[in-house]
Order: structure tokens, then sequence, then C-alpha cells
């Protein structure tokens, strides 16, 4: 807790012969990190892939393909044995592609079939009313043939020139089908030419063009039927063939990756040498499995780490399961470094504590709670159950806060006495209670809480909750600094911010008239004066920050507040102004009541959840944490599919 | 001598309310105005490379302070 996991360097040397099984081992038990090589003036190469790397690279690829091609998603499958798959896996990888080729081609084929019968449609278009065959509009020695459009009626024209001749005129589309004496082509056609006459292609088939059209018509149909068939087979070989591409894809992965881990390692003619990180307490597991699988052949050795090498150590987590899921969040920002706090656990208590605070509401909690328990059940997924999980302890957290302030979708539970009478509560019989007068504002504090009617006391405690909250993140960076480089150091940097406002607090004291005010004073300009010498003149100009920063908390009630305003609003629109006017009114209430109500609950995961992230990030991280540690990933794969 | 002119009020609640509303809207058009140009550029720099995340957020989200003091303000005019 509170500290990354300690590692150890670990550098494994033996003879190149071992390399297959050295490397073996390492995938297998997952908690090497190799540390990558660098070729640079050394008299180390880096090592050169194994036999079967091409090999088994082009069959992933191959894979890979197939399972994008026919959308395939993780999914849970039964696990299957390695040595099976492997027996298996060029015979039934070669049939599934010949299968796939097969379907495809003659998918492909029919598809191109559609686009010819496409066109073909299209070209015919303009012959539909014209009932001439097709083939009657070519092969002629003495008649020419006009086939086209113009811009109006040409017949009376036409007569003029000759009585040789047959027209058909669609009025329409303005198409013409004009056969006429060869001899009177050229006046023919300059006739025409005044009428705008443009050629259209006759199609190379025969037969009346509605027959044609009749005819593609009845074989496109079939044409669907048989894609929409084959469009099944595919995904019926989707079906059967998944489990095997997702175990495949696996055990080619794992497979892939011994065989290229040569890449990341030094080796000279006969030996290798790996360097890298293991975490301390398994450093031992690492030298006992080498030494059986190899043999005793390969020496491993604990290396010291130098200062200067600490920036290079990976970091892993070393939290409890609880608090694990906010690991997202410090990913979200920055990994820590090596040396530095890990503040995972803080996060896991401040992160729901704000989130409860300003959001407050039983009835949010229940339905947020629900939504997050579905959410989790139904989608399978890495990424999401974290966040899941950090929105269980947040709701957890609202439920406590809805109890004390006993609030339930905006409705206050208990009657409250007011200035103006008394307002009914949702639980008839529960009363409000007064505890005691609060020493701000003359508030009367209760159970439950009524937070609209406890402002100033919320706004001034709150504003106290920042204070202390940030005088943690001090209290942490001068851990962290004190580490890194010595007390002094961290007593400038950051014991100096304390020292500031331990002055403001004395000198506001001897304001009141506890204490010389002289006292508060020269505290304070000690303190700045180590702040200036810690920080240098960025001191001074972030000095306001310190109020500014601990204003910042007033968020916890003043979004809070929102959202109680927003939630009541809906109430009253829905149950004060339409509900009484009865009848088909009540339908428009529960419906403003459910949608308000909605946009409301959507409202608070993001707005509580961004504020609290956000006094994490901003006003608490700022203090002290620095992040940017290197993510720990150990050599080797987490099966999900196969087993050995 | 004063003549009888009309005295007109304005309704102290009524001016409490105005005056909240305005402490809550400009402090919004404020703390708007500011995030708007750190937001675009925040987003830009996380098309770059999504690790800034974390430190576009909170670059987005400091200007923030404003609203929540003018709502701070409000809450305590009414």
């Amino acid at each position: 807790m509170l500290k990354p996991k300690s590692m150890t360097r670990a550098v494994i040397v033996g003879h190149k012969e071992v390399l297959d099984e050295t490397v073996d081992t390492l995938h297998d038990i997952n908690i090497f990190h190799i540390e990558e090589y660098n070729e640079e003036d050394s008299t180390f190469k880096i090592g050169k892939p194994f036999e079967n790397a091409g090999e088994v690279s082009k069959k992933l690829v191959q894979l890979r393909s197939i399972s994008s091609f026919l959308g395939i998603k993780p999914k849970e499958v039964p696990i299957q044995d390695t040595k099976v798959l492997w027996a298996e896996l060029d015979e039934k990888l070669a049939r599934l592609e010949n299968e796939l080729d097969e379907k495809t081609e003659e998918k492909n084929s029919y598809e191109t079939r559609l686009k010819e019968l496409d066109s073909l449609q299209k070209e015919l278009e303009p012959f539909v009313s014209i009932p001439i065959d097709l083939k009657n509009y070519r092969g002629y020695e003495n008649l020419s043939v006009f086939a086209g459009t113009v811009k109006g009626d040409i017949s009376s024209e036409l007569s003029g020139i000759t009585n040789d001749y047959e027209l058909e005129f669609d009025p329409n589309t303005l198409t013409i089908a004009l056969f006429v004496r060869k001899d009177k082509e050229e006046i023919v056609a300059e006739m025409l030419a005044d009428y705008e006459f443009r050629e259209i292609r006759v199609p190379d088939v025969e037969g009346t063009p509605s027959e044609i059209i009749a005819d593609a018509e009845s074989e496109r149909n079939s044409i669907n039927e048989k894609i929409s068939s084959l469009e099944k087979n595919i995904s019926n070989i989707k079906e059967r063939y998944s489990d095997f591409i997702l175990a495949s894809d696996e055990i080619l992965s794992i497979e892939s990756q011994k065989s290229e881990a040569p890449l990341r390692i030094a080796t000279s003619e006969h030996t290798f040498v790996i360097d890298g990180w293991v975490p301390s307490d398994e450093y031992n597991k690492l030298t006992r499995t080498l030494e059986s699988s190899t043999g005793g052949r390969v020496f491993v050795s604990k290396q010291e780490v130098a200062e200067e090498e600490e920036e290079e150590v990976p970091v892993e987590y070393n939290n409890a399961g609880v608090t694990k899921p906010f690991e997202t969040i410090m990913n979200l920002y920055a990994r820590p470094k090596y040396k530095e706090i890990d503040p995972t656990a803080l996060i896991f208590i401040t992160f729901p504590l704000f989130y409860g605070m300003i959001l407050g509401d039983i009835g949010y909690a229940l339905i947020l709670l629900g939504l997050a328990f579905g959410v989790k059940k139904l989608v399978n997924s890495d990424a999401i159950k974290p966040l899941m999980n950090i929105l269980i302890y947040c709701q957890v957290s609202t439920l406590i806060f809805g109890v004390l302030y006993g609030e339930f979708l905006g409705f206050p539970l208990a009657s409250l006495h007011g200035a103006h009478g008394i307002e009914p509560g949702l639980i008839a019989g529960f009363e409000t209670i007064n505890l005691f007068q609060s020493p701000i504002g003359g508030e009367m504090i209760t159970y439950p809480i009524h937070r609209t009617h406890l402002v100033m006391t919320l706004i001034v405690l709150t504003a106290l909750i920042g204070v202390a909250h940030i005088n943690l993140g001090y209290i942490l960076g001068f851990i962290n600094e004190k580490k890194k480089h010595g007390f002094n150091a961290a007593m400038l940097e950051k014991g100096s911010w304390i020292v500031v406002e331990i002055g403001i607090v004395l000198a506001i004291l001897g304001y009141v008239g506890y204490l010389p005010i002289a006292v508060g004073a020269a505290i304070f300009v000690i303190g700045f004066i180590m702040l200036i010498k810690g920080e240098g003149i960025k001191g001074p100009i972030e000095l306001p920050s310190l109020l500014s920063n601990s204003l910042s908390y007033t968020r916890l009630i003043a979004v809070g507040l929102s959202s109680i305003y927003i939630a009541s609003t809906v109430n009253l629109i829905a149950f004060e102004m339409i509900w009484p006017q009865g009848g088909i009114a009540a339908v428009f209430a529960i419906l403003v009541f459910i949608f308000g109500h909605a946009l409301n609950t959507v409202l608070s995961i993001i707005a509580p959840g961004l504020h609290a992230l956000r006094l994490q990030y901003v006003e608490f991280f700022t203090k002290f944490y620095e992040g940017g540690g290197k993510e720990y990933s150990p050599f080797g794969y987490i099966r999900k599919y196969t087993e050995e | 001598m004063v003549g009888e002119e009309a005295i007109t009020m304005m309704d102290p609640a009524g001016l409490k309310a105005i005056g909240a509303g305005l402490a809550v809207g400009l402090a919004g058009l404020g703390s708007g105005l500011a995030e708007k140009d750190i937001g675009a550029a925040a987003v830009g720099a996380m098309a770059e490379n999504e690790a800034l995340f974390g430190k576009g957020l909170i670059l987005t989200v400091i200007p923030e302070t404003i609203v929540i003091f003018g709502l701070v303000v409000a809450l305590l005019i009414s």
C-alpha cells in the first residue's frame, strides 16, 4: 500500500543452446519485464528471431485477416488443449481458408452479375415504351437507323422530307426510333440535328425491352436469394470456426512473442544476456524455475540499482483488491514513479467520499447502483469493469450520505419546521430533529441534514475539508521530497507551506484577539522566506492558490445543491403544476417526472464524478504527485482460450 | 416643501434574485470563455498522444473554480 511493488534488476546469462528453454520458461511464468537491449557501441548484438518466426507470423496474419473478415469478437469459449490445436492448426486453417475463398468467390461473381444487370436495365430504360425487338435495330443494308432523344415531335418535319419511313416516338422520354432509306440519311440527320438529336447506344441483346427487363428482374431475384444463402453459409462458417480462430490466434500470438523475443536481448556468438526486472518477492521463483528448466545451465544474478537508474524501473501497483479499481484513475493521470508514494489507497477513500457528499441522494444512489451492477454483468470488458466498480463504491457512499441528508430523488424524507411553516416530508411522521446551533450564520444543525437550509455552515465545513485534504497533500509531498532530496529540501519546499498556513491561522486568531497579532505575522514571514528559498519566485506567485484551492472545495456543497434544485424543480413541475389538473395531465406529470429524473441521473454521474476527480487531480495531486513511471509489462501472456 | 412624489421601491428579494442570477451567469460565462481555448488545445494534444488525457483534463477544468465561486456567492446572497 502507498508504495509501488519493490523491483529487483536481474540479469540472466547462458549459452545459446538453452536460449529456447529460457525464453519458454520466462514466457510461462510471466513475471519478468525485459529491458530492451540497445545495440549501440557494444560487442553484443541483438539476437536473431527463432527459425519459426516467419512462418508463425505468416499464419497469424492469415488468421487475423480471416478473423477480421468474419468479424469475430472475443467471447467465452470452452478452453482448448494446445497440443490438439497445434496438431490440427495447419490443416484446419487451410480448410477454413478454402471454404471461405470458395464462398466469397461465388458471392463476388454473383455480385458482378448483379451489376451487369443493373447497367443493362439502365441502358434499356429509354426503349421501354418502344415495342421493337432490339435485334431489329441492326443489320440493314438499305436502311439507316436513328435511335436517341430529340426535343420534340418530328413527324411533320419528317413527312416534308420523305414518306418512306418508320417512326416510333415516346412523348414522355422524347425517345425516337427512326428507320429511313439509306439515301435520305444525310438530310434526315441534318433535320434531326435541329431537333437536338442525341444518339443512344442500343444494347447488344435480343428481344423487346420490356421482356428483357422482366427477365433481368427474375434473374436478379434468384441471384439475391443465392447471395443471402451464401451469406448464411459464411456466418455458419463463422459459428463453426470462431472457437478455433480465437484459440489459435492465442497460441500463435504466444508463439510469435516467444520467437521474436531474441530481438530484445543481447547475444554474442555463443551466449545470450537478458536484462530486466522482476518483482523482488518473485526473484526466487525466477531463479528456481530457470534452474530446473535449463538444468542449471543459465546464471541469474541480482544487480544493484543505481540512483540514476531509478527512472527506468518499471512500476507495478501494489494495492489490495478493493482499491485496485482506482488504479484506473491513477493511470488516467500518470503512473507513479518508482520511489514515489502511490496514492491509490487514499483516492479509494476520498474519491467516493467527495462523490457521495456532492450527490447524497438515496434515490439516485439506488438507480445508479442497479445500473452499475447491470452493466458489470452484461458488458464483458476489462476496461469497463473497474469503472463500474468505482461507480459502485461511489454509490455506497452516496447512499450513506443520502441517509444523512434524508433525500430521495430531490424530495426531503423528513418534514421541516421552517420560517414558512411546516414543509411535509416524503415519510409521514418523520420529523426533523434539531441537534445544536451551528456557530456559523445562526443555522440549526438537524438530523437529517437539510442542505438547502444549512448553506453557510456547509460552505465553511467544505472549505475546511479542503484545507485538510490540501495539507494531507503537502505532508505526502514532504515525504516524497525527503526521500528524494533530504529533510532540508522537503522542509523548504513543502513544509514552508504548512508554516505559512500556521502563520495565517495564528494571525487570524490574533485579529480576533486571542494573542498578539505579531506572533502570527512573524511565523508567516518565516514561512514566506522558506518558501522563496525552496520554490524560488514561483512560491509567492502560487501563494494565493492556498485560498482558491481550499475555496474550490466548496463545490462539494455547491454542485450538490444545484443537483437538488434540478431534482426538486422536476418534482415541482410534475406534481404541483401538472398533476393537480387531473385526467390526461397525470400521464404528462409522470412523463415529466421520469424524463426529468433520467436527465438528472445522467448528470449525477458526470457532475459529481468530474468534480470529485478534479479535486483529486488539481487540488490534491499538484501538492505532491509527479507521476510518469514506466509500466511494468512482464514478458508473457495471460491465456484465455487455451491451456497447455 | 416636498411634493407628493410616488416613491417606488424595488423588492429586496427580487434584487437578491437578480444578483444571484448575475453571479452565476456571469461567472459561468467567464469560465466558459476561459475553458474553450484550453479545451480545444487539450483535445488537440490528446489526438496526438492519448496519455495526455489526465493533464488535459486538469488544465481544462482549472478555470472551473470561477463558476463555483459564482455559485457560492449566489448561495450566500439568496
